[in-house]
Parts: structure tokens; sequence; C-alpha cells
């Protein structure tokens, strides 16, 4: 039997545990990526629907999570724990959006097989997948607190979503200056940015700088997970 | 400098305490003080704010106003105010995924507890609990007695110096209910204060030092148990079991009658001392036949609070 004293290993041994649901989770990204890499659809289509893919997967999970949570009583439990909400939220978001991670592994994997040559994209596609992942948990986790209900948090999530989405020029390239400039302040067009790379497309940015800007996000969602931490776990 | 040995020797000061919900409920201002060893029951019918009050002496709830001081200590979310509180409440949340004993073992290493020593303590808790069999199987397969049996396995895992246990008796058997009455009265021995919010008369008699009545949020009486029961001494409790709604009034206005309130299809009366219940039935006269049973018996707490706010603690407590 597997044991976990913290709270990373607990959502890991429970994710473990869950084998249904291990295998749907796996299975669910590379029944949409396995079409779209490998029929050779076009880098712009492929990076688009993958970006969508990452940012969905990421932001869906935390939410539901969280609201049952909340309905079971099982946050208020959380709060009468030793721990400061700021690292349990971190602990617990950063866990999630680590088996996210490995739950689109073979995604990449199969981007790696399928386009070897793109290898100087991979460190940047590794780095803004996890900001996005991260990102997205944090956004469910925040979507929680405004709904018992979890369709409701899932609306509360896709709904802001869509919009960011377009302004980071995902669905079509962006040339308004203004806009081009909001793009480069959200972490899904670095991410489409890596997907477009590593897909053999001809991004605007160069791996480096979507590299670092992925960095970037990352550390920022984890110190404003951080911060959030009393409005998700002490919310009412 | 004056030094207030009272509060020195407080685990727990709560002042001018309260939390407000929309629509007028919750708990306001509620004054109290417990020591090393001491037991306080906090009693009142459902909605008087029980729960809302245990959830801000365990750190679960924020006050509107006043405050809570832990140990000399006004920081909630302080760790170490919360490593020494052993908690359980209303709801027997769980990770449901999980077995019984994982979920232990989890809450027993984040309360601090070493490899050895949690599964030591585990190990006894299990054992006592009656959950020994059952330590393996999901919890999302345990029975509502069962999760709250493992609730109080996570309460007291750590040995904490508060416990505070919503309607701990909810769903136990009356072997697991004494058994659990048997552990509370020794670690209050040892020094561990406890709070209880229960509305199980039994347990708060044999339990509790003191006791604080809730009504509509508000402490309407408080005191040593002994000194409570006095109030009721000599008088007596009549219960009817009625076929038919029978009116009150008329059992109101006799003077022997202290206060009289009806819970589903039994009728509830305190009679003032020296009062004979065949007074009840001279003025049920014509409609006595309504009545399929009677039952005299001698008052207790749940019969103080009916006296005190003419509502009834719930049925299957008293």
């Amino acid at each position: 039997m597997m044991l976990a004293g913290t709270i990373w290993q607990r959502e890991l041994v429970e994710f473990a545990q869950r084998r249904r649901a291990l295998v749907i989770k796996l299975a669910f990204p590379l029944l949409v990526a396995i079409p779209l890499v490998l029929s050779g659809a076009p880098s712009i289509y492929a990076a688009m629907a993958l970006t969508m893919l990452v940012a969905i997967v990421g932001a869906l999970g935390a939410g539901a999570v969280l609201t049952r949570e909340r309905q079971t009583g099982m946050t208020l439990r959380y709060r009468t724990l030793p721990v400061t909400p700021g690292r349990l939220l971190i602990e617990r978001l950063s866990t999630n959006a680590a088996i996210d991670f490995v739950q689109l592994t073979p995604v990449l994997v199969l981007i790696a097989l399928r386009h070897p040559s793109t290898f100087a994209w991979w460190p940047a596609l590794l780095l803004t997948t996890a900001a996005v992942l991260l990102i997205g948990n944090l956004m469910g986790a925040v979507a929680s607190t405004l709904s018992q209900s979890p369709g409701e948090v899932m609306l509360y999530v896709v709904i802001p979503l869509l919009p960011l989405l377009y302004l980071s020029g995902v669905f079509t390239p962006l040339s308004e200056p203004a806009l081009v400039v909001a793009s480069r302040l959200l972490p899904f067009s670095y991410l489409h940015e890596a997907l477009l790379g590593a897909l053999g497309g001809q991004p605007s940015l160069l791996p480096w700088e979507t590299m670092l800007a992925g960095l970037g996000f990352l550390v920022g969602a984890a110190g404003l997970a951080g911060r959030l931490g009393r409005r998700v776990f002490e919310s009412d | 400098m004056k030094v207030d040995t009272a509060s020195e020797r407080s685990l727990l000061i709560a002042t001018d305490l309260s939390r407000a919900y929309r629509g007028g409920k919750g708990v306001f201002d509620i004054h109290l003080r417990l020591g090393a060893g001491e037991v306080l029951g906090v009693m009142g019918p459902n909605g008087s704010g029980k729960t809302t009050l245990l959830r801000l002496l365990a750190t679960a709830a924020t006050p509107t106003a006043g405050q809570v001081s832990w140990f000399g200590s006004s920081n909630a979310r302080d760790p170490s105010v919360r490593g020494r509180l052993g908690v359980m409440l209303d709801q027997a949340a769980h990770f449901d995924q999980m077995t019984g004993y994982q979920n232990a073992w989890f809450f027993a290493h984040q309360f601090g507890l070493s490899d050895g020593l949690a599964r030591e303590r585990l190990d006894e808790l299990f054992s006592w609990s009656g959950l020994g069999d059952a330590r393996d199987q999901l919890v999302g397969e345990y029975s509502l007695g069962m999760k709250r049996r493992l609730n109080l396995i996570e309460a007291l895992v750590h040995r904490p110096a508060i416990l505070l246990l919503d309607e701990p008796t909810l769903a136990l058997d009356y072997r697991a209910e004494l058994d659990l009455i048997e552990r509370l009265q020794l670690l209050s021995l040892t020094g561990t204060a406890v709070i209880l919010a229960t509305n199980d008369v039994h347990l708060a008699e044999r339990l509790c030092d003191s006791v604080i009545f809730l009504h509509q949020g508000r402490i309407i009486r408080e005191g040593q148990v002994p000194e409570l029961l006095t109030e009721v001494a000599g008088s007596k409790e009549v219960q009817l079991q009625v076929n038919s709604p029978i009116g009150l009034e008329n059992l109101r206005s006799l003077a022997a009658v202290e206060a009289a309130n009806v819970d589903g299809d039994t009728v509830h009366i305190i009679l003032a001392r020296g009062a004979n219940p065949a007074q009840v039935l001279a003025v049920l006269n014509g409609t006595a036949d309504l009545v399929s049973n009677m039952r005299v018996r001698r008052p207790n707490l749940g019969d103080l609070f009916l006296k005190l706010t003419g509502v009834a603690l719930p049925a299957g407590h008293r």
C-alpha cells in the first residue's frame, strides 16, 4: 500500500490509484494529437489545436477537483491543517500541473519523433507547456471559488480562456501593434510559438526568447499561487 | 505588572466573537474561556450556531468581529496553533479514493508525526475505534459511522492540547459512544481540553464540566453541569405520545407547567417542582384517548433548554 505524508505525495498516490481515470487521462490527449501530428496537418492548425488542448487540460482538472472538495467539506479540513494556504495551493497546483504534464508527455514525444530536426525548440516547448499547465490550474483554482457547481466552474474557466487564446494570436496571426503587445503578455502565445517551432512551422520568436518567457511565466505563476492561497481555501 | 492568572491558565479564550451570515444567521458576542483538562459542551437546536462556533474555534472560519486566542496567540493561521488543535468537523470529509489508513497516515504526517510514531499510534487508534478490519478499505466504501470514527482517529492521532468535536457521537453505536466517553475522560485527566458541540444530553451530562446553551446564535445560559441541573431538579418531564395533534394552550396555562413543546408525535412538558403529572391528564379530559403513551422521567439538560427557550433539542438526543 502506497502511503503519502505530504500534500504532493497524496496527490500522486490518489492519481495512481485511480486506474480508470489514469487511462482516460493519458488516452484523451493522444486521441487529439495523433491525427494532427501524424497526418501532416499544417503546423499553424496543429499548433493552434495543441495550444488549446494544453490550456484546457490545465484549467479543467484543478477547477473540478477543488469544487468537489468545497462541496464535500474537504476545503474546511484543509483550513485546520498546520500549513499556510499559500504553500498548500502551490504544492497542490504544482503537483496537478506535473500530473497534467505526464498526461501530455506522449504527445510531446510524438512531436519529437515526427520532427526530430526541430530539437532547438524542445526546451522552450517543455517550459512553456509547464507554464501554461500551471497557469491553467491556477485559473481553475480561482474559478472554483465562484460557484458550488462543477459545471458552472467549467464555464467560468472556459469563458475567459477563449478570448485569451484569441488575444494570444492562437487562432489568427495578429497584425495590430497593440494586439501584438497584448499577446506577448499572455503565456499561451509563447506555447503557440514553441509548438509552431517544434512542428516545423515559422514562429516569430527565437527559441531562447520563448524559453525565457516560459520560465518567467512558470516562476510568476508559482508566486501568484502563493498569494492566492487564502482566496482559494478560505473564501466561503 | 498585574498578572491575569486566569488568562495564563486558559488555553483558549474567545472574546466578543461573532460571525454573521446573510439572512441573520451566525453567532454573536460569544465569550468563553477554556483551561487545560476542561470539557465544555456547546448545546442548542439545529441552526443555533453550534457548528459555526466550533469552526471559528477550530480556525476553519474567520470571525466578522471579536477574536479567539489559542495558547496566547490570536493568529488563526499560525501552524504552531493549528498543530495543537485536534478537530472533528460536522462533515465527515475524506479522500474517498484512498483507504482509511492512507487518510489517517496523511493527517498524522501533516501534524508532524514521524513514520514510526504515526504507525504506533494509528495501530492503537484503529484497534480502539473498531476500524482495524476496515483500515485497508477505500473510504468511499465506508458507512457514515465508519467515516466519523476515522475522523476521530485523525483528530486524536497527534495528541492535541485542545480537541474540538462537532457532534462526535453522531452515527456511532452505543458501544462506540461509551468507548469515546471513556477515552475523552482519560484525555481530560491528562490535561487535554475538549469542546463538544452536541445535542446528546447523555454525552454532555456524563462528560462535560460545563455547558453553554446557544439559541439563535447567542449564549443564553452557561454554567457547570451540576449547577444547571439544579435549575430543573425536583421538576419532572412528562412525555406524551399522541395519535393526533393536541392544542398546547390549555397545558401552558396550567401553573404547574413550566414549558410545553411538540416534537413530531411527542409532546414534551416540564412540570414545576412538586407538580403532579395527573394534572396534565386532567386538562386533556375528553381528549385523553388521543394519548397512546405517557412517560414521566427525571429532567435533564435538554429539559432545561426547553424551559429556557420553549424550543426542544432535536429528537433522538433526548
